[in-house]
């Protein structure tokens, strides 16, 4: 029974947004109005979701520290997410091999705090350097000699890369899960939620990383390029951007924050193991097609949607239904508006 | 007889030394002299092929991009499992139990999700693909994790052998016949396929639903196989293998998805030697052959049964047995359609205060038009004031925002463009969209699909009549193809063919539907004036031959003054004249759009 009435709960929740964004046209034509209004709708069908569950769990409580545990781990989804909708905005490409770019950060982390004793934050920036030269890297190598290739061959090769890190990882590291030292095991009390140092650290540094993107994304020179080499990338050419120098950037600013997100991970669940980033990140791209892929805000928010959902699920119906929430949500966006609760529709040309 | 180009050189060899083997494996196994573990790999061979030919059927030959497929499979296993644990039954009703369930959910998933495309289809697959799996995971029904055990232990190479290659006979066919067309023709462009009358969210559907059972099929085979089956076998990893092989082979290429499912079966066995980096190598060589060559070791290309068949006649001359040949009039034009009745009074079309908008423009604007039967009329107007909008419309690409469009006495706005196709509107494109990447005989033939008067299941069976009916579409594409002077290019692949032969192929295959009314989208543009006059002569005389209406957009004003009755005129959306081609010379109003206002 729980199971259905949790479905039902998200098909009405996926619905309204939907219909709402359809008559909200002039919010709709801001990406950050559209950010601001979509996390208002969030936390009203929370607040919703709360409401109706109170009535099987008569804790409110429990509720309350489950989303926050449902924003940190969305908060890592859509660390990993914006490097997913960023690549794929400027080649159109699925780069299923960024959910290995986030474990290599986890590991590079691991190293890090291990083996070379560096401070977690000295850690973190050498997490992201990693993974981001990683991510170059695989670039450089796999899809650059692929750029005028059908996108099969493309797609078709990401996989190909993501499963050669995937046992690369374990051929290196061992298969045997690694436990990352505990790092963080403060508790902060808001009345009378708890919320561990680590979550919060988790958020604050995500948070961050997410308004220095925007920030590079909208004003920088290099952001501006990257923008117009998503939206046309031969005219961006005549007019001077050096495409290929500006994919391999996007694909270094993605992988800066997978690695980021991978070492974040890590201070929250320490086991860390090479299989570690199939599933965040196929999760990571569900995020960012339902926040409408290509777009920045939109990734943050579907990983905040998929996070929050999933440990919900977790919750108040089964650990075991966890990794079925996400893709009833990514099927559920596709059929009601296929480019995503942020996107625009865009009709082929005739 | 002319080569077809993706059919491979030297196929008899290859087909001889395939069987060879065929036949040297299967008395091998016959004679019992190979051991219970290669057997057993063999039957594995024979399973991936099912899996790999029927995700070819889905992903090669319609172009939807489907990683699901370890779902599909799941949901044969699971239903094979069921009824023989519970109710004991045998393995061929298994098999077909297995086939039709794992097809059903195909169709209930591809039904609202075939609306999708590219990317988009690929990831509601896999999310598709992955909630089947938790589903079983935590169904009591089907053991939880644990899975499911005690099935029924049916280890029949022979059997599994027999189920495979009756699955690649069938695709071969299916592959081969109209549906197998409509197929292929979405893949190489949606809308065109629609235009000529495909119904393409059917024939997705079809080839999902089919590809869909192939999978069930061999799920069922495996679950017989393994006795024991649990979620963990049907993860997004088999998925992807199967993919892998399929893409590897070549997409859309059942030789090649034959060749690579046995060579990457085999291959981790041979390089078990070296166990550790197998899972290394593997997805590295994956990599390596995209890089390289990345339309798969096989592309299109196809073993040519047709040169076998060839060779066998010669050796044995064939003796002119049952019905002869019966000789073609070879000067006159014969062919089974007629725009229909040109006596008829009321007009063709009409519509009514035709109007749409896209976004805060007004594209066109109460646009009123009556077209009389057997008319040739005229449609300009300087660029951007909506003349392709209108054949969009007419076509039903583009739904009117408000207004009526009237063809041939009913109401059709709203209608698909493939219904409008089959009631008798053709068109051609403005920006060239042929099949790019088949010959030119099959764009025509693709086109005549409406006219192959069988099914999928005429398809598969192959009776005498499919036969006559594919002979029939050949024969009529060819004499299209003979009228239009495109007859020496039938076995050139049409992104070869020079402009100007591209754009008469795109009127060849607008006929091809039969139409009524063929829609011309600046058929001369691009032509020189020499090439203009032909198409002028060339256009008359297909009017006159099949008793058609036609409109016309034009940028070429000699052609439409000389060619058109009557030419409406087109300004910002709005109709501004109507008249003879004299008049509209004449009128201020339309001077004034084409060279702007007078200074005075």
């Amino acid at each position: 029974m729980l199971p259905v009435i949790g479905f039902i709960i998200f098909a009405i929740f996926v619905a309204s947004i939907w219909i709402l964004f359809k008559n909200k046209k002039r919010i709709s034509s801001n990406p950050l109005g559209r950010f601001f209004f979509g996390l208002i709708l969030v936390l009203l069908t929370i607040g919703a979701v709360n409401y109706f569950l109170v009535g099987i769990n008569a804790n409110r409580l429990y509720f309350w520290q489950q989303t926050i545990y449902g924003v940190s781990l969305g908060s890592v989804y859509a660390l990993i997410a914006l490097g997913y909708t960023m690549v794929y905005g400027i080649i159109r490409l699925i780069n299923f091999a960024h959910g290995e770019i986030y474990m290599i950060g986890a590991y590079a982390g691991f190293f890090a705090v291990t083996s070379l004793g560096l401070h977690f934050f000295l850690a973190l920036i050498f997490a992201m350097l990693t993974s981001a030269l990683a991510g170059v890297l695989v670039e450089r190598i796999a899809y650059k000699p692929l750029r005028k290739a059908p996108r099969l061959a493309v797609l078709i090769t990401a996989i190909g890369m993501s499963l050669l890190l995937q046992n690369a990882g374990q051929k290196a590291f061992g298969s045997i899960p690694r436990s990352f030292p505990r790092q963080f095991t403060g508790l902060y009390r808001i009345g009378e939620l708890n919320i561990d140092q680590s979550r919060a650290i988790i958020f604050v540094v995500t948070f961050l990383l997410m308004v220095i993107l925007q920030y590079f994304v909208t004003y920088t020179k290099p952001g501006k390029a990257m923008r117009a080499v998503s939206q046309e990338r031969d005219a961006a050419q005549l007019v001077g951007v050096n495409v290929d120098r500006t994919i391999a950037l996007t694909f270094f600013v993605g992988s800066l924050l997978a690695g980021a997100a991978g070492i974040l991970v890590a201070i929250v669940f320490p086991q860390i193991r090479p299989t570690m980033g199939l599933m965040p990140g196929l999760k990571a791209f569900v995020a960012a097609v339902i926040g409408g892929i290509g777009i920045i805000p939109g990734a943050v928010l579907g990983g905040l949607i998929i996070g929050v959902s999933e440990n919900l699920v977790t919750a108040y119906i089964s650990s075991s239904w966890r990794d079925a929430i996400a893709f009833g949500l990514l099927i559920l966006i596709l059929l009601l508006k296929p480019s995503g609760i942020l996107g625009r529709n865009l009709k082929e040309k005739v | 007889m002319e080569k077809h180009p993706n059919r491979i050189n030297h196929s008899p060899i290859f087909i001889f030394l395939a069987l060879t083997a065929l036949v040297f494996i299967n008395i091998q196994v016959f004679l019992d002299r190979l051991d219970f573990y290669v057997i057993g790999v063999l039957s594995v061979v024979a399973i991936n092929i099912i899996l790999v030919v029927s995700l070819n059927l889905i992903n090669g030959i319609t172009g939807q991009l489907s990683i699901g497929h370890a779902g599909f499979m799941a949901i044969g296993a699971y239903t094979t499992a069921l009824f023989s644990i519970h109710l004991g039954t045998p393995i061929f009703f298994n098999l077909i139990v297995s086939a039709l369930a794992a097809g059903f959910v195909g169709f209930l998933i591809g039904l609202p999700t075939l609306r999708l495309r590219g990317d988009y289809l690929a990831i509601a697959t896999l999310g598709f693909g992955e909630i089947i799996r938790v589903i079983l995971q935590n169904l009591r029904l089907t053991g939880g994790a644990a899975g499911l055990g005690g099935i029924e232990w049916v280890d029949s190479f022979f059997l599994t052998q027999f189920v495979a290659i009756a699955v690649v006979i069938i695709t071969w066919r299916i592959g081969g016949s109209a549906p197998g067309r409509a197929m292929v023709a979405i893949r190489e462009d949606e809308t065109a396929a629609e235009t000529v009358g495909i119904n393409t969210t059917k024939f997705k559907v079809m080839a999902f639903a089919l590809g869909s059972s192939g999978a069930g099929i061999a799920g069922s085979l495996f679950a017989h196989r393994m006795t024991y089956i649990s979620p963990d076998g049907f993860t997004f990893m088999k998925s992807i293998e199967v993919l892998v092989m399929l893409v590897l082979g070549g997409l859309g290429s059942i030789t090649g998805a034959i060749f690579s499912s046995t060579l990457l079966t085999l291959l981790p066995e041979f390089l078990r030697v070296i166990d550790e980096w197998r899972m290394i190598i593997y997805p590295a060589l994956l990599v390596i052959v995209m890089i390289f060559r990345s339309q798969g070791l096989f592309g299109t290309m196809e073993l040519d049964f047709g040169q076998v068949k060839h060779l066998i006649e010669k050796i044995i001359p064939k003796k002119p047995v049952g019905e002869p040949d019966i000789p073609q009039p070879k000067s006159e034009v014969k062919l089974s359609f007629s725009g229909g009745d040109i006596e008829e009074k009321d007009p063709i079309l009409e519509t009514k205060e035709l109007s749409i908008s896209f976004g805060g423009l007004k594209a066109v604007r109460d646009f009123d038009i009556q077209i009389s039967r057997g008319a040739l009329h005229g449609l300009i107007g300087p660029n951007g004031a909506g003349k392709t909008t209108i054949f969009n419309m007419l076509t039903g690409v583009h739904c009117p925002n408000k207004g009526d469009i009237i063809f041939n006495g009913e109401r059709v706005n709203g209608k698909s463009p493939n219904s409008l196709a089959r009631a008798g509107i053709a068109r051609t494109f403005q920006n060239i969209r042929l099949f790019k990447d088949l010959t030119v005989l099959d764009n025509v033939k693709v086109a005549f699909h409406l006219q192959a008067e069988y099914g999928l299941g005429t398809a598969i069976a192959h009776p005498p009549s499919f036969g006559k009916a594919e002979n029939r579409i050949t024969r009529e594409a060819k004499e299209l193809l003979k009228v239009f002077n495109l007859i020496d290019h039938s076995m050139t692949i049409a992104k070869n063919l020079p402009y100007g032969a591209q754009r008469r192929l795109e009127i060849v295959r607008a006929l091809a539907v039969s139409p009524k009314l063929l829609l011309l989208d600046e058929p001369a543009a691009g032509m020189n004036t020499l090439e203009t006059l032909k198409l002028m002569e060339l256009i008359r005389w297909v009017r006159e031959e099949f008793n058609l209406t036609i409109l016309l957009i034009e940028h070429d004003m000699s052609l439409v003054m000389k060619l058109c009755q009557t030419i409406s005129v087109l300004d910002y959306g709005i109709k501004i004249f109507e008249g003879t081609p004299e008049e509209v010379r004449n009128d201020p109003r339309v001077i004034e759009a084409y060279l702007g206002e007078e200074v005075s």
